[in-house]
């Protein structure tokens, strides 16, 4: 599904070079969850960014189910990432101002749907998530683990194959963050759904099938649990 | 996204900030107003203008002169008129280059090599004493001529077609008759003064009233024939016949024909120009009055458009977030531009709707209340006119300005990088 090799970042600035990444291989199957851990600095979010093609390697391939991305055109790229990736972030960006179903169709916008098809993949989305009753609510009125939910619809509604989760309960206390985290998993378990989550949450981690830490650039370990997506 | 969404996107953004956004439209407003009532200010005149100048007709008519070196204490003061020389008698020879004045050989001379020549007619100078019907009250009669191929358009009746005839103003026939078209077919008794100071009566049908006008509001018309006539009788004896100008009418009103006898007027030391060349520069000078009122216009939307600018370059700051999850979620840098710089144009066009209809609002009430202040010296003279080009084209404009001032900002918001807008603080 998806796959880095050799992966490296270099970010400058001022003349002085930063890499934060470092010569990284790693291989994402369909159907995987797969966390990636790591202090703040190891490149983990990196490592994400590059893999959902938000940001472009200094050397390395990301590829995506076969294709080279570093070959794809900017607008091909923006193709992926509205079909394929679904987006969970830590600080949820919601628009306040706007309702929840404004907010979950957001990507099907953007995707040009509109119409009975919109409102019915919206609809579909809002209730995976148990929020039906609060569509038409502003986002602005929701508690943090509602708006967290609204994130998770907004990640789901294109029927993505990826959903990355950037520190997805990280602003969450610890019974809605795992109720989040049962949501993520549970579309991981039934939908097929390959999810790729970025936590220092060890707890978090250690429901994942596979953890990956990483450390100044470097993988510096994985490991794989057995019975992880039974 | 499709457009109508793009366009809904960037009208509820307008309304998130809705002080700011009244704010801005409101200076777009300003400007737009200036423009509409500039604009109409000069539609307002040339529709007055042209109401006026319309009422003398002639499409194959060319007034003549002589081009001349001006006079000393002219437009060119201090570079005065060189004596040419002696050219013979007065009148004896084809061209006087040091008279402005022509005899009617010179005239002749002058057209003799343009092809499709009618006639022509010297300027005759004739002064009118009074005019009476039925022996009723006398008027006093302001006298002019109709060369032949120009024609007054007329109120009732018809214009000259021939000697003996007059062409009166509304005025002076409304005085006579309240039935205007009683006048028509009816003799005049016409007085005028004889080079030696005594009365002469002549009688002319009053063939038409003629329509109201810059020339025709006050004088009456008789042809050429009649003109020539009253000028013999007036001029003092021994005197050579010399006029300032003459009327050339052409067969035809063929555009090559008269640019052809324009020119032949030019090699021969003469200027032409048709009714339709003084038209145009009567109108130039309206178009060039107005261009220069509309620049005050354009400075004042100039100081909006920054403000556009400005509000812009706030909201993609305020937006950087959400540009930068659009961005992620996949949306283009298309895109992104089409949202800011439609932002940008709905605030243009929200302005120059408001500029527009406000502009009219206030022409429509000025133009009652001139009319009530002016109404008699300038009948049918309305100071503003709107028309639905000259308000398209102020929307258009503004719009564009408008798109204009939100390129930078719209291509800075295309611009952010996703990933630091998300972090962005």
């Amino acid at each position: 599904m998806l796959e880095a090799k050799n992966l490296s970042k270099t970010y400058s600035s001022d003349g002085l070079d930063y890499v934060a990444l470092k010569q990284v291989d790693l291989m994402v199957n369909r159907g995987d969850c797969i966390a990636i851990v790591g202090k703040s600095g190891s490149g983990k979010s990196t490592l994400m960014h590059l893999l959902a093609c938000l940001d472009t390697p200094s050397s390395g391939e990301v590829i995506v189910e076969g294709s080279d991305t570093s070959k794809l055109s900017e607008r091909s790229k923006n193709g992926l990432r509205n079909e394929k990736f679904g987006f969970v972030f830590q600080q949820f960006f919601l628009n306040g101002r706007d309702t929840v179903f404004e907010n979950v169709v957001l990507p099907m916008r953007i995707r040009g749907v509109s119409g009975p098809q919109l409102a019915a993949e919206a609809g579909e989305a809002i209730a995976a998530v148990g929020l039906t009753d609060k569509a038409m609510k502003k986002a602005k009125d929701l508690s943090g683990g509602e708006k967290q939910r609204v994130c998770i619809a907004r990640a789901l509604v294109g029927k993505p194959q990826v959903i990355f989760a950037d520190e997805p309960t990280g602003n969450l206390d610890s019974a809605t963050g795992a109720s989040v985290e049962d949501m993520l998993f549970k579309l991981n378990r039934e939908n097929g759904i390959t999810l790729v989550i970025v936590t220092h949450d060890e707890d978090l981690a250690g429901k994942c099938g596979r953890v990956v830490e990483m450390k100044d650039g470097y993988i510096v370990s994985e490991k794989v649990k057995e019975a992880a997506a039974v | 996204m499709r457009t109508w969404d793009l366009i809904k996107v960037a009208n509820r953004n307008l309304f998130r900030n809705k002080l700011r956004t009244f704010l801005t439209v409101m200076a777009i407003f300003v400007g737009s107003f200036t423009l509409t009532m500039t604009n109409g200010l000069g539609d307002g005149m040339r529709d007055y203008v042209e109401s006026q100048v319309k009422n003398i007709e002639g499409d194959r008519v060319i007034m003549v002169r002589k081009k001349v070196e001006r006079p000393v204490g002219g437009p060119r003061a201090g570079t005065p008129a060189e004596y040419k020389g002696d050219v013979g008698p007065e009148g004896g020879s084809d061209f006087d280059p040091n008279s402005i004045l022509m005899t009617l050989p010179q005239m002749e001379a002058a057209v003799k090599e343009i092809d499709g020549v009618k006639s022509i007619t010297p300027r005759y100078n004739i002064e009118g004493e009074y005019i009476s019907i039925d022996g009723g009250k006398k008027y006093q009669l302001e006298l002019g001529m109709l060369s032949e191929g120009i024609t007054a358009k007329t109120e009732a009746g018809g214009p000259l077609s021939g000697d003996g005839q007059i062409v009166i103003p509304i005025g002076l026939a409304r005085a006579m008759n309240s039935n205007i078209s009683e006048l028509i077919g009816k003799p005049a008794a016409i007085g005028y003064k004889l080079a030696d100071g005594t009365m002469k009566t002549i009688s002319l049908e009053i063939v038409g009233v003629a329509t109201k006008g810059f020339m025709t509001n006050y004088s009456s018309f008789v042809s050429g024939g009649t003109a020539r006539q009253i000028h013999e009788d007036q001029r003092p004896n021994g005197r050579t016949d010399s006029f300032i100008a003459f009327t050339l009418q052409l067969n035809s009103n063929d555009p090559a024909i008269i640019s052809n006898a324009k020119s032949k007027l030019s090699a021969a030391g003469y200027e032409g120009d048709t009714i339709a060349d003084n038209d145009k520069r009567t109108y130039d000078a309206i178009g060039i009055f107005k261009t220069g009122m509309n620049l005050f216009a354009f400075v004042a939307l100039l100081a909006a458009s920054f403000g556009i600018i400005n509000t812009l370059v706030i909201a993609v700051l305020e937006r950087t977030k959400e540009i930068g999850l659009q961005k992620a979620l996949g949306m283009g840098r298309g895109k992104i531009f089409a949202i800011f710089s439609l932002e940008s144009v709905l605030i243009g066009f929200w302005g120059a709707l408001a500029g527009s209809l406000g502009g009219i609002s206030a022409g429509v009430i000025a133009n009652r209340v001139l009319l009530s202040v002016y109404a008699s010296s300038f009948e049918g003279f309305n100071l503003f006119a709107f028309k639905p080009l000259s308000i398209a084209f102020v929307m258009l404009l503004v719009c564009g300005i408008a798109f204009a001032a939100g390129v930078m900002p719209a291509i800075r918001a295309s611009r952010l990088n996703p990933i630091e807008s998300l972090r962005y603080e």
